[in-house]
């Protein structure tokens, strides 16, 4: 289970460095940037591919090979097939006047090229999405995301929410994470050699066959949360109780920079935004930059 | 010496209802201050249950558990915390933190110890146990015997007076077992108030204790001195235990009769004893 895809990877690169905190922040504040408005596709489609040459940026920085997540999620295509059938057949929008036709069919339906655009835009977004969260996984520890999360949650401990709580349990899910998939593996290794076919037969076949699997997983990962608990008992754990914390977040130059580099980005696209809504004239920004004019 | 451990008719039954089978029948014993005991039986013979009822991680169906003399009960339960640890078997599941580190800090977090003096006693401790290379490292990317490793670390480092081993060097091999016990034995020498008791299989290792106790079905069958307990050979195999392999030597010897000395315990004296016979 080496390779598990946005697993972490331990490598000492500069995004591997960054304060938790700014890298969620980061995260949120990229993702955000990627659903925000720009009007027409053109628009979009421009905005999308600035944003993606800085998510490839930061994932070439991280070491990751952007690549890497089309061989990863084989069901990304089929996602990406069902998205079409969807946006091309159904009708987009009701101001049927203002979309352009690709092809007229002999009884009158017609297929429109913004079918074709919406189905790019949201598979592009979703691919974007999914990168950023694949360098945030892949660059930090569960633990430190935790403590990234901790901290965000601060406010809600002075309405006295136990946020520990909530931490601990994340922080636990993390963790055990790789170890029920090593469990999975091992289940069904098990299950194999007493016969059980997982790739073969029809789907109600494989249903069938994946109880095989679901079942004794469960019932481990009940022996582990018990055993889990007794043994966090037996170091004293007491979820109300005051602890400190072994690790701490320094906040360092890199991560003030950082920042810096992220709020600018956010407010170029923030601008860019608000160009596109408020300026419905001068919305295009291919006629702004090369003067060609799209539909 | 006191008691830093006393058992008093300990029962209990995993199931509630009374019909159920009882795990530990009627269990009397008691642990000195200081002391190092050994319980040993086959599977399913109770043990990991008493090690549970000891640290008070369970709740007797009836009977008493007394620590320094003072009843073990959900009121005393942080007493009870800082003064007894216990390593148990499955190192996946008692490894709590992300990394080394972390699982070894997690003791000493949750008892709010400052962090200069954390990052010393992981780093001690750590050390002790030979992880200090592996500090970063994950639960996925360790042996099972190194995992054990850290779980044994993150015990010693909360500075307890009993420690409970529950089979925790299971996944050890030989060399690390006795790195391991000759770690605890250093301990107990600095501080002769230890009390170390392991719940083991390892009859080996058992031998070398003060004093062993023997679990048979939930019942104490036998308890006494390692060299006496282990004399009926028959009595010892018949519950699905083996003697250690010292003693089985000096039966074999006995028998051809060579009688040799009962101070004997460890292989190397017993070769050492018997070139200069």
């Amino acid at each position: 289970m080496s390779n598990v895809f946005g697993k972490y990877t331990p490598y000492n690169t500069i995004i591997h460095r960054l304060d938790p905190r700014i890298k969620f922040f980061a995260l949120i504040a990229l993702m955000v940037m990627c659903f925000l408005p720009y009007g027409n596709y053109a628009n979009r489609f421009i905005v999308l591919g600035v944003l993606a040459l800085i998510i490839i940026g930061i994932m070439v920085l991280a070491k990751i090979n952007p690549l890497n997540i089309f061989s990863s999620l084989k069901s990304l295509w089929v996602m990406m097939i069902f998205l079409l059938i969807i946006f091309v057949f159904v009708q987009q929008g009701v101001d049927v006047e203002s979309l352009h036709p690709m092809i007229i069919f002999p009884n009158g339906y017609t297929i429109y090229w913004e079918g074709l655009f919406q189905t790019l835009h949201v598979f592009l977004r979703l691919i974007l999405m999914i990168c950023l969260t694949l360098v945030l996984t892949s660059t930090t520890t569960p633990m430190d995301i935790t403590y990234a999360l901790d901290w965000y949650l601060y406010p809600l401990k002075l309405i006295k929410f136990p946020t520990q709580i909530v931490t601990m349990i994340i922080s636990l899910a993390l963790r055990f994470i790789p170890t029920l998939l090593d469990e999975s593996q091992r289940i069904m290794k098990a299950q194999k050699s007493r016969g059980v076919d997982y790739n073969r037969g029809f789907l109600s076949k494989k249903i069938k066959s994946i109880t095989t699997l679901i079942i004794p997983l469960l019932v481990s990962c009940f022996s582990r949360s018990v055993e889990l608990s007794l043994a966090m008992d037996a170091r004293g754990y007491d979820p109300y109780g005051t602890r400190t914390s072994y690790k701490i977040l320094k906040f360092e130059v890199r991560d003030l920079i950082s920042l810096i580099i992220t709020l600018l980005i956010m407010a170029l696209f923030i601008t860019m935004c608000a160009y596109s809504s408020f300026y419905p004239g001068a919305d295009n920004f291919l006629k702004l930059l090369f003067g060609v004019d799209a539909f | 010496m006191s008691k830093a451990l006393e058992v008093k008719n300990l029962n209990f039954s995993y199931d509630n209802t009374s019909e159920g089978p009882q795990t530990l029948k009627n269990i009397s014993f008691s642990v000195e201050e200081g002391e190092y005991v050994a319980l040993v039986g086959h599977n399913g013979s109770g043990k990991s249950t008493l090690a549970k009822l000891l640290a008070y991680l369970l709740e007797p169906t009836s009977g008493e558990v007394y620590l320094n003399g003072e009843l073990e009960s959900e009121k005393n339960i942080k007493k009870i915390r800082e003064t007894i640890g216990v390593v148990f078997q499955n190192p996946d599941n008692q490894f709590i933190g992300s990394t080394v580190e972390g699982d070894i800090a997690f003791g000493l977090e949750n008892r709010a110890i400052p962090r200069e003096k954390m990052i010393e006693l992981v780093h001690k401790y750590s050390h002790l146990v030979g992880m200090d290379k592996y500090l970063n490292k994950s639960p996925e990317e360790l042996s099972g015997g190194q995992k054990q490793r850290v779980a044994i670390a993150g015990i010693l480092a909360l500075n307890l007076k009993i420690i409970i081993f529950d089979e925790a060097t299971s996944m050890l091999d030989p060399e690390g077992v006795e790195d391991i016990m000759s770690l605890i034995h250093e301990m107990k020498k600095e501080d002769p108030s230890l009390t170390f008791i392991s719940i083991t299989h390892d009859i080996e290792e058992a031998y070398l204790a003060d004093r062993v106790i023997i679990l048979n079905n939930g019942e104490i069958i036998d308890e006494g001195k390692p060299e006496d307990v282990f004399l009926d050979e028959e009595k010892i195999t018949r519950i699905g235990l083996d003697i250690p392999f010292v003693l089985k030597v000096k039966n074999a010897l006995k028998e051809k009769g060579i009688e040799i000395d009962k101070s004997i315990k460890t292989l190397e004296e017993l070769s050492s004893y018997l070139c200069v016979k």
